[in-house]
């Protein structure tokens, strides 16, 4: 089997799927849909295992399987220029971002656009003008979050950490191609929401800081993207939330927060040196198995997701 | 599967459906035949659970012989110290006993509502130390394939909801709750335990659509969706104030079961001492047709009184007591 340009140096990818990147490519390989499409772990294919598949399998230099998935998302995109998490779900949602990560040269100058323009397009439901009217009228007081959009998971619904991060992941992508002042003025506005969402001692989880107040605990793996997603921008919340990031690290023993921890940090250049994942990780799903081959391959200078 | 009626049953129905007639069916109260639950003594996690849960399975002569059954326990975060899980010990038991009563398969599945790794969370939590082969029996319910299901009666604003096939294909699903406080419907039972067969990867983390379209209203959908349901509560030692992640460990000592998941779980709030009644996804859940009402629920081991211990309520909720509790 061809592995491309992949070299054999990262640490185990875990029992489950693969102990290697050779053999988590050839785990991605062997789970990949006669449509094109991956699923999660079996079955239908999905828009997001395949959209990590196909970034992991470019990194890696297998053209060929990445080109069907490409096909695959292609033939999904909807009416109103967006994805929904598959083929038989009638609504565009956070997948989309996903879709926007995607190297245009591959998947397609129009379907970028089109991924980019639903985005742009798209925020939480309490910071959009209707809500705010009716919010006026009820005579609940305006508050500072409603000014600063976010994304939702699926629209018509309040924006959270996770999408809002892939969405600023995906802009951020974008905007450095083709620069824009309505990508850059969501990007920043984005990351004003994640910081008010970060968890009182640093760190995020799903953006629910507080319940009763009671003050929530960070998850690593938010943690690591919204770290990832507040590339380039400047805040003691941040530093607060990379100490954060570091202890998570030391102590991870899962893959997706390995993943994204190391995304999180390596976009501040805070990942340790010799940070090695370790021994026994293991990846259990189709986006675990090609965020650590992507990464793999970001170690190596070639950037993923632009971090 | 249960037998469908007893003649006790059947004579009580067939006097409610002559009740109905006479009255012209309008909005009249539907009597139902009564529903079964079980309130079993269930005072610590450990061996003695295997016994205590095929003697639940019994007083409800479930037939499963050759049947699939889900077992749908809440997983939602996890801290060493707190009760915010169904015990992993309790879910293996009654895999157990439904193998041993002849099932022809029996799987484990759910989708956490917050965190996204559900394998690393049920690994915290300690199933697969305590379940073997783990990974070979569960399934991911926010990452599974779905199917789009219309639910037949609608409360919520939702008029659809795509939900797993490993859910929607069991010939019984088995809803294993904490029994727990929670801070925005005042209990967690088995009904709003269904929230975790929502798929997060088509609804996120959290569930967010389900909150836009009404909490108590999408629990009562949600209900209907699943017709073939069983629910096993895990009252050993629930959770008390600020529910489901943030109160206090509150040893109850109990199992409550039955095939009626809005009997067991009105029987489950009468044990922690809140009115059904007043809980409002019950009462939506209900309809009106009597079946939260304590005469219309068959109780059988011990009873309410006998186990009954007030849990705690956040302020909010301090309506919710049942009248007489401490």
């Amino acid at each position: 089997m061809a592995i491309g340009n992949l070299v054999v140096q990262a640490g185990p990818v875990g029992a489950s799927p693969a102990g290697s990147p050779l053999m988590a490519i050839g785990n991605l390989l062997d789970r990949q849909n006669p449509d094109g499409g991956w699923p999660y772990v079996r079955g239908g294919s999905w828009v997001e295992p395949t959209v990590y598949s196909v970034l992991a399998l470019l990194s890696a230099g297998e053209i060929g399987p990445a080109r069907c998935g490409l096909a695959w998302i292609r033939s999904v995109r909807r009416s109103d220029g967006g994805w929904a998490p598959r083929a038989d779900i009638d609504e565009s949602t956070w997948v989309t971002a996903l879709v926007a990560l995607l190297p245009p040269e591959h998947l397609g100058e129009a379907f970028h656009q089109s991924a980019i323009a639903w985005l742009l397009d798209t925020q939480g439901r309490e910071t959009t003008t209707l809500y705010r009217i009716r919010e006026w009228l009820l005579g609940n007081p305006d508050t500072p979050d409603r000014h600063f959009p976010g994304w939702p998971w699926v629209p018509g619904t309040a924006a959270w950490v996770g999408p809002t991060c892939l969405a600023i992941l995906a802009l951020a992508k974008h905007h450095q191609r083709r620069p824009s002042a309505a990508a850059r003025g969501r990007i920043e506005k984005g990351q004003t929401f994640l910081l008010r969402h970060m968890c009182a001692g640093g760190g995020w989880n799903h953006g629910g800081v507080n319940a009763l107040g009671y003050a929530s605990r960070p998850y690593p793996e938010t943690t690591g993207m919204a770290l990832a997603a507040l590339r380039g921008a400047t805040s003691p919340k941040i530093d607060l939330s990379l100490a954060v990031a570091r202890e998570f690290l030391r102590q991870c023993r899962s893959a997706d927060a390995s993943n994204w921890l190391r995304l999180g940090l390596r976009a501040h250049g805070q990942l340790p040196v010799e940070y090695c994942p370790p021994p026994g990780l293991s990846c259990r799903t189709v986006p675990e198995t090609s965020l650590h081959l992507a990464l793999a391959a970001a170690d190596r200078g070639r950037g993923i997701f632009g971090v | 599967m249960q037998p469908l009626l007893t003649r006790r049953e059947f004579v009580t129905a067939g006097a409610g459906v002559a009740v109905l007639a006479s009255a012209g069916c309008n909005s009249a109260v539907v009597p139902l035949p009564p529903a079964a639950v079980s309130i079993v003594r269930a005072p610590l996690y450990d061996h003695s659970l295997y016994d205590t849960m095929r003697r639940v399975l019994s007083l409800h002569r479930l037939d499963v012989r050759g049947r699939h059954i889900v077992l749908k326990p809440n997983l939602v975060e996890f801290e060493p110290a707190s009760s915010i899980n169904t015990h992993p010990l309790l879910v293996h038991a009654a895999l157990e006993a439904f193998r041993s009563l002849g099932a022809a398969g029996v799987r484990i599945a759910e989708g956490p509502g917050h965190r996204r790794n559900t394998l690393d969370l049920a690994e915290a939590a300690g199933y697969f130390k305590i379940v073997p082969r783990f990974e070979d029996v569960f399934t991911d319910l926010n990452l599974d394939d779905v199917s789009r299901v219309y639910p037949p009666r609608q409360a919520s604003r939702l008029s659809k909801l795509y939900l797993p096939n490993t859910a929607l294909g069991a010939d019984l699903l088995v809803s294993m709750p904490k029994m727990k406080t929670h801070h925005w419907v005042g209990a967690t039972l088995s009904m709003k335990n269904l929230f975790g067969a929502v798929p997060g990867g088509v609804y996120g983390w959290p569930k967010n659509p389900l909150h836009w379209a009404g909490i108590e209203e999408s629990i009562a959908d949600l209900h209907t969706a699943f017709p073939r349901q069983f629910a096993i509560v895990d009252g050993i030692v629930g959770m008390e104030g600020n529910g489901p992640i943030q109160g206090t460990p509150k040893p109850a000592g109990v199992i409550v079961a039955g095939s009626d998941p809005v009997a067991v779980d009105a029987t489950a709030c009468r044990i922690m001492r809140i009115d059904p009644l007043r809980v409002r996804y019950l009462r939506l859940a209900a309809s009106d047709d009597g079946r939260i009402l304590e005469p219309n629920i068959v109780q059988t081991a011990e009873s309410i009184a006998s186990v009954a211990t007030p849990f705690a309520l956040i302020p909010l909720f301090q309506s919710l007591r049942l009248e007489g509790a401490a």
